[in-house]
């Protein structure tokens, strides 16, 4: 009765009030913003007076804009391929692995997960000022990969353990190497769960604005870090503009993921 | 055969020894990773907090004793506590009608709930500052419809926090309800239908009842995501109303007082802990976070 839709009487009225009022409020947001990076007034009056693309335009002219970006793509790409990799072996050794501890182990590598991120981030602002990282590259991409790996470890291990290992086994036994069996055999099996891995950590860097804060130097800004700093002085349309920019590149991966996801079970 | 199979580079591997196990090598590299750069750093932080500026726990006596930072924690567990109330009462009517919904229309609110979970979260918040502000959408609409007269203060206060908060905490709320509502079989509600149960009765009797675990869960991780979160309550919030994630990183940033953003950062851990080890105890599942 009340778990189907068409004998809730008046009840489903009500739910579907509920749910198309939640779904515009979820979607307000995200049109406006689009809306306003269009608009052409700086005090972001809605609707706007008129239409016009200069904020793109003072986006794509600003070189300290462009550097953000390219540093933030830089930190994502290393940060998913670190991610994959090292995510990779541990989930073997998490799958096939038999020892003393493996469930601890487990629940270790998804702390990172649970922890609150501002915690870890002012931990690895004070550790990275002491070892000489604060401010780097590299800074950046070791603190991104702690909380990139644990959505790649979960993506990987849930893949490798629905792969028939046996399938791995009778290509040893045809006289493949074990590592050769691994590379063309296993890894292809479980390709859909390395390309989910890679989404994940790609967007888990590319997205992060707490450790990000931290680990910037006003060299080194991602873009949500300059969205950041801009935002404490100012709301201008560019950072409308900016956000437009993230929002299609999410919508892009997200409409990837699903096309793959769907080629796969095809 | 299979034994060297499990191990990764069986070239290298130096003979086994009796009581080494097999397979450990492979999770070295992200073993190493995890205590380098996320125990050590935080263990260090929090030795900080007894040891800075001496050895004591004056820190802890500070923090928890002084009105201003007692304010902080009223006003995170006030805050966390309203976002999980209204992400509740929000999510589960929509986890409920997508849970039966013919399959086209839920499939569309599906990829609303899940774009505005992907979408940045700085282009969230922002879109919340510029709807909310004095001259924003929001105010103009309530006084275009004569519903106020004079502007509402939304923004550098903790409503706008908990408006802020509860769009980011709803997908968070509306999938694993989703799931839990799922999980109850229809026939069950149909029997209390024969049995003479009317609409009311039965979602009260029924209902409920089965779809609890699933919203006590859901409602205890978001409420402790709300407590640790920082970009929304600093930008929504203004600086008079701070929350304790904003606390520690002032301690750390303008401040530079590393013993007490030590001791700040360890009393979130344990209540976030201890909530985690509550949850695990009771429903046996960490949550769904992503």
């Amino acid at each position: 009765m009340l778990l189907n839709f068409n004998s809730l009487g008046s009840w489903k009225w009500a739910l579907v009030a509920i749910t198309t009022l939640t779904s515009a409020f979820l979607l307000l947001p995200i049109v406006f913003i689009a809306a306003l990076s269009f608009g052409s007034s700086q005090w972001l009056i809605f609707p706007p007076p008129s239409w016009t693309l200069k904020w793109y335009g003072a986006l794509f002219s600003d070189p300290r804009w462009l550097e953000s970006a390219w540093t933030s793509l830089r930190i994502a790409l290393m940060v998913t391929v670190l991610s994959v990799v090292i995510g990779l072996f541990a989930a073997f050794g998490l799958v096939r692995g038999r020892f003393v501890g493996r469930d601890g182990l487990r629940a270790l590598f998804m702390t990172p997960m649970i922890l609150p991120v501002v915690v870890l981030a002012v931990a690895l602002y004070a550790f990275f000022l002491q070892i000489g990282l604060a401010g780097t590259t590299l800074g950046f991409v070791i603190a991104h990969l702690v909380v990139a790996l644990p959505f790649s470890i979960l993506a990987l291990t849930g893949a490798l353990e629905g792969f028939d290992k046996s399938i791995e086994d009778a290509a040893i036994l045809c006289g493949a190497s074990p590592l050769r069996a691994k590379i063309t055999v296993t890894l292809p099996c479980i390709g859909h769960g390395l390309f989910s891995a890679a989404i994940f950590s790609f967007l888990t860097s590319w997205d992060e604005v707490v450790l990000a804060i931290f680990m910037s130097s006003p060299t080194l800004q991602t873009l949500p870090v300059k969205i950041w700093a801009t935002l404490r002085q100012d709301l201008t349309p560019v950072i409308a503009a900016a956000s437009t920019m993230l929002i299609l590149v999410t919508i892009l991966l997200m409409l990837l993921a699903a096309a793959v996801k769907k080629g796969l079970k095809a | 055969m299979v034994a060297s199979v499990e191990t990764e580079m069986p070239a290298l591997a130096p003979p086994k020894r009796r009581f080494v196990p097999t397979g450990f090598k492979p999770t070295l590299p992200a073993l190493i990773l995890v205590l380098v750069f996320f125990v050590l750093p935080v263990a260090i932080l929090l030795t900080r907090s007894v040891t800075e500026p001496v050895l004591g726990l004056q820190n802890y006596a500070t923090l928890l004793g002084s009105a201003t930072y007692l304010k902080i924690f009223v006003n995170t567990f006030t805050v966390s506590a309203l976002v999980t109330l209204f992400s509740v009462m929000i999510g589960f009517p929509v986890a409920w009608a997508l849970a039966i919904m013919p399959r086209p229309s839920a499939n569309i609110v599906f990829a609303i709930v899940l774009l505005s979970m992907w979408t940045n979260l700085l282009a969230r918040t922002y879109a919340w500052m510029v709807l909310l502000q004095r001259t924003g959408v929001v105010n103009k609409t309530l006084m275009g419809l004569g519903l106020i007269d004079q502007p509402l203060m939304l923004v550098n206060n903790l409503v706008g926090v908990t408006i802020g908060m509860v769009y980011i905490m709803l997908p968070f709320t509306i999938i694993p309800l989703y799931g839990a509502i799922r999980r109850i079989d229809p026939m069950i509600l149909q029997a209390a239908a024969l049995c003479g149960a009317n609409r009311r009765q039965a979602f009260t009797g029924v209902l409920l009842p089965l779809a609890m675990p699933g919203i006590a869960s859901g409602a205890l991780m978001v409420f402790v995501m709300s407590l640790g979160y920082f970009v929304t309550p600093a930008l929504l919030g203004g600086t008079a109303n701070m929350m304790l994630a904003e606390l520690i990183a002032q301690f750390v940033q303008s401040l530079v007082n590393w013993g007490m953003g030590g001791a700040a950062a360890l009393v979130l851990l344990v209540v976030t802990l201890s909530l985690y080890a509550l949850q695990l105890r009771l429903f046996g599942t960490a949550g769904e976070r992503s």
